[in-house]
């Protein structure tokens, strides 16, 4: 055999960010993608040691003050670690744990930072994580979806949705406060649906499908600023702008709870599909001729996104910019392969957000801002880097 | 039924039989048959493809011609179930053929699509591997069939040299045979190829027919393509469909069909036509009305 098909073609080398990965894998013989890639095992140790640093930041720093030995102490209190009972008592609360656990005394006493790392604090870290993870795979798929590099879990109406509902409640059915972060997200979820209603003629395509996202998203978002109009107290409008871009002040083991169920099912969901969005991405005529009803297929990715989304709303409000930037970073490191890219947007999503939402909490000290500010912050000059790095920026 | 009734039905003066055994008469004996078909696209008020019925024989390569808009790749696309029939029945073996479930379907009918779009970082290895994707289910991960029907058909289509390498980083002509590798994979008995040679160098598109000259002398597996080269087609194809303004106007062995007088009604051209080792045209001049001649000539006086 000669060589002459590589050479000849080496010429037409200037699109892919991924290509130099190519020389890695050469002479290696395997029967599916690798998971075991150097780049991606080091994306995942590099956010993870973010995560640890930041999340540990975010536990030292507040009203109590403590030093980073005692902060290390607190998190790794063995009272708590080695104890099921109090493990089970913060992630599925009191009373599942006396009914799991069938233990009716006083739990064992805790240290008071212990209580103040365990009880307050390391919730909001932990929130952080599984919205950071949700948003990131959440963008990942529809990126996918809609075969565009610059979607995001918020493009087919979600953020619109849930915002107009919140604003709702605020300003309009206040008796429904309390189950706030569930009609948030279920309004996200509606404005999804209508969305496929208005994209729906003899099918969908990704096009029509953000189209209709544009159209849904600058009805409501009208709607939204409309409502702003009308409501009078500025605790109400700093409510809803907390709401509407993402904080995660004051959240604690209830949000936890909340979040971590949804979280499982849909990031498990999203590795289980990483053949199926691979495939998607060949585009709809090769997808439908290699046997995929892509209708169906894009319509279930699509909810598993949506429950991705809905469940970060419900516990941090609407947090823009983690869902457009992280996929779109892991993707310049690992490639576009699904299984890579959705591993790698489960470990750096929450970096992102962890060490974001440490800046929410401490850069204004004692004022807290939305981590939504913060994300953005950070995620407009990523944009505008990439902007100026790449040629083709768009179609994955 | 007999033969000769049959005969007597068919309306288009040119449409020839190949030899008796492929003759239209029982669809349920053959592997591959177009009944009465209409396609068309949803948003049109007429259909493309207008009430055409076709036999495709076993194993052989069969060639659509025809000029453009004539309406080859649409019933192509009609057979792959890309665009839905709007009557008429595709029938493999006897049967339905689209009343399979779409992996079923995709089991038997590979198609290889006009454009193909490819994530830029996706190893030529990996993008093979989705041709298995009909032969997989949810959870399954890759057999060792499916290892085999890989390196088969990366060998098949001559891309060895270029496995690891990223499809984004290929040239237009090694990408198609890439593309073709994956469609291989598939392990189909029908391969459909839309135009697999338009836009490809003179050396690609050798390939290309190389590739098919292939499965025609070595396998069972029954071709049928779109090709805008109607030497090639003569060439390489054992039964040539002539269509034109969405109707089958001749259909036959390659030196039935290619005839001055075809070239003239269905393509528009005046040509000669030679056959010695192989069919060779040569093109003469577009055939039109004077006056555009004339007002050529105009053009050119100002």
């Amino acid at each position: 055999m000669t060589e002459t098909g590589t050479d000849r073609s080496s010429r037409s080398a200037e699109r892919s960010p991924g290509s130099s990965s190519t020389d890695a894998s050469a002479g290696r013989r395997r029967n599916e993608p690798s998971l075991i890639d150097g780049k991606l095992l080091s994306l995942c140790l590099g956010s993870s040691i973010i995560v640890a640093i930041s999340g540990l930041v975010q536990v030292r720093y507040g009203a109590y003050s403590m030093t980073f030995g005692q902060a290390i102490r607190a998190v790794f209190d063995t009272t708590v670690l080695l104890d099921p009972r109090w493990l089970l008592n913060f992630f599925v609360g009191e009373d599942l744990m006396r009914f799991l656990t069938g233990y009716q005394g006083e739990l064992p006493e805790l240290s008071t930072e212990t209580l103040i790392v365990w009880n307050l604090r390391l919730p909001r870290v932990l929130v952080a994580i599984f919205v950071g993870m949700n948003l990131a795979v959440s963008g990942a798929i529809f990126q996918a979806v809609t075969r565009n590099e610059l979607a995001s879990p918020f493009i087919l109406g979600v953020s619109s949705g849930a915002g107009l509902m919140i604003l709702l409640v605020l300003t309009v059915f206040s008796g429904l406060t309390t189950v706030l972060p569930l009609v948030a997200s279920a309004g996200g979820a509606v404005a999804f649906l209508l969305v496929y209603v208005i994209a729906w003629k003899n099918g969908t395509s990704p096009i029509r499908l953000v189209l209709a996202g544009v159209i849904v998203g600058t009805v409501f978002g009208s709607l939204q600023t409309a409502m702003f109009f009308f409501a009078d107290d500025i605790g109400i409008v700093q409510e809803a702008i907390a709401w509407t871009s993402g904080s995660l002040t004051g959240v604690d083991w209830q949000q936890v709870r909340m979040v971590l169920p949804w979280t499982v099912v849909a990031m498990g969901l999203a590795i289980i599909s990483s053949r199926q969005l691979n495939v998607l991405l060949l585009g709809e005529q090769t997808a439908s001729s290699l046997g995929m009803s892509v209708e169906r297929v894009r319509f279930a990715l699509s909810g598993v996104a949506v429950l991705a989304a809905a469940a970060s709303i419900a516990v941090a409000g609407i947090v823009g910019f983690v869902g457009l930037i992280v996929p779109h970073m892991v993707r310049n490191i690992v490639g576009s392969d699904y299984k890579r890219l959705i591993i790698g947007c489960l470990f750096v999503g929450p970096a992102l957000m962890v060490a974001a939402d440490v800046g929410a909490r401490l850069a204004l000290n004692p004022v807290q801002i939305p981590v939504g500010i913060v994300t953005g912050l950070i995620g407009g000059p990523y944009f505008l880097y990439l902007m100026r790095k790449k040629e083709q920026l768009g179609e994955i | 039924m007999s033969v000769e009734t049959h005969r007597e039905n068919t309306e288009i003066e040119q449409d020839v039989p190949v030899t008796e055994r492929k003759q239209p008469n029982d669809d349920e004996s053959e592997q591959l048959v177009g009944k009465e078909l209409v396609v068309g696209y949803p948003n049109a008020e007429e259909p493309v493809i207008d009430d055409e019925s076709i036999v495709v024989p076993e194993g052989d390569v069969t060639a659509l011609i025809g000029p453009n808009g004539s309406g080859k790749s649409t019933l192509l696309k009609g057979i792959a179930r890309q665009i839905s029939l709007e009557s008429g029945t595709v029938l493999l073996n006897g049967r339905d053929a689209h009343e399979l479930d779409s992996k079923e379907f995709a089991r038997k009918f590979g198609l290889l699509s006009q454009e193909n779009m490819s994530p830029g970082s996706l190893s030529v290895e990996d993008l093979v591997y989705h041709g298995r994707y009909p032969h997989r289910g949810f959870f399954e991960s890759v057999t060792q069939a499916d290892q085999e029907a890989v390196d088969r058909a990366i060998s098949l289509a001559g891309v060895d040299h270029l496995r690891d390498r990223d499809v984004g980083s290929l040239s237009g002509g090694q990408k198609q045979l890439v593309w073709i590798a994956m469609v291989l994979a598939q392990e189909t008995e029908i391969l459909l190829l839309d135009e697999p040679t338009t836009f490809l160098d003179i050396h690609h598109q050798l390939e290309v027919m190389e590739i098919v000259e292939a499965l025609r002398d070595h396998s069972d597996v029954t071709v049928v393509l779109v090709l805008h080269d109607i030497e090639q087609a003569a060439r390489y194809a054992d039964y040539l469909l002539a269509l034109n303004e969405g109707s089958i106007h001749a259909r036959g062995r390659p030196a039935e069909v290619v005839t001055e007088a075809l070239l003239e009604e269905v393509f528009g051209i005046e040509a000669r036509v030679k056959e010695n080792d192989g069919i060779r045209i040569t093109p003469v001049s577009p055939l039109h009305d004077d006056s555009i001649e004339a007002s050529r000539q105009r053009a050119l006086r100002r």
